[in-house]
């Protein structure tokens, strides 16, 4: 079974914005509500300044899912984190344990009122059956069911963001990794976000917490 | 008879407010979770691609590797 996951690759990405500008399109996303955005550090020193696209890194042992109230998150069998709209209950727990701050909130109205969560879904949609117009609705396109990829990292124009089966991008990154030192380039082969999102390589999957450390939890 | 219909009056809009004053249930199962459908099975709309068979989680995952292959220009190159 193929897990899905992103990676960006530093060394390429351009800070176009394309991805993000195709997220919200496709997506239609509504008005204050990025969930891809790009990032860049070390603006403006040469040959340190890189930018970088973050989205959900669809955690392996994701904090969203441990701290939600309601429990409205679920993994699929392709490693995809998705919640359901119809049970969020818009607290904004999982924006403050996400440490990529990919949950987001409408904020509109009197008191601050926020919606329900919105994140990228890796274009997977929701509950909601496959490609209808309620999935649309609520969580955009669910590309994943017509045989495709997310959309940011299908039209990526250096390909810097990469999509889909962790074995193959990995396999994908490895190879460009392997060209730029047999050139005599040797930067840094850390993905951003890899580690902090699924563990340092080699390392096991995080066991789950025990329910008698929890407190409150029903064993 | 009068206060008859005064008592009977007094109960009816007593009934009436302390209606508002219930609460009706309230039910976990409403925000149950929902069991979410497998890519692999399909979307019901007009952009699938070609060259698998929905619900085929083979061909899917083969469809979606080779569509994956796309983004590595080692890969297209060749």
């Amino acid at each position: 079974m193929a897990r899905m996951k992103f990676i960006c690759d530093t060394e390429r990405c351009i800070e176009c914005n394309g991805c993000v500008t195709a997220c919200k399109n496709d997506n239609e996303v509504p008005w204050g509500i990025t969930r891809r955005r790009v990032v860049t550090v070390n603006d403006g020193i040469v040959g340190k300044e890189k930018s970088i696209s973050v989205a959900c890194m669809h955690c392996s042992d994701a904090p969203c899912m441990a701290v939600c109230p309601v429990d409205c998150f679920y993994r699929t069998d392709e490693g995809v984190v998705l919640h359901d709209k119809d049970i969020c209950i818009g607290c904004g727990y999982c924006s403050f344990a996400c440490p990529f701050g990919a949950p987001q909130f409408l904020s509109k109205g009197a008191f601050g009122v926020r919606s329900k969560m919105d994140k990228c879904t890796f274009c997977s949609g929701g509950p909601e059956a496959n490609g209808s117009v309620a999935e649309f609705e609520k969580y955009g396109r669910n590309r994943l069911a017509e045989g495709k990829l997310p959309l940011c990292a299908e039209m990526c124009s250096t390909k810097a963001l990469i999509g889909g089966d962790g074995d193959v991008i990995s396999s994908i990154y490895a190879k460009r990794v392997s060209v730029r030192e047999a050139n005599g380039r040797y930067p840094s082969n850390d993905i951003f976000g890899w580690s902090t999102a699924y563990g340092p390589a080699g390392s096991p999957a995080p066991a789950p917490t025990p329910a008698a450390k929890i407190p409150g939890a029903k064993s | 008879m009068k206060l008859n219909f005064k008592v009977l009056a007094i109960a009816l809009a007593a009934g009436t407010l302390l209606s508002a004053c219930s609460e009706p249930p309230e039910v976990a199962a409403y925000a149950a979770k929902r069991p979410d459908v497998a890519p692999y099975m399909g979307a019901d709309n007009g952009f699938m691609t070609k060259g698998w068979k929905p619900g085929d989680q083979a061909s899917w995952t083969e469809a979606i590797n080779k569509r994956n292959q796309g983004q590595s220009e080692y890969s297209r190159a060749k």
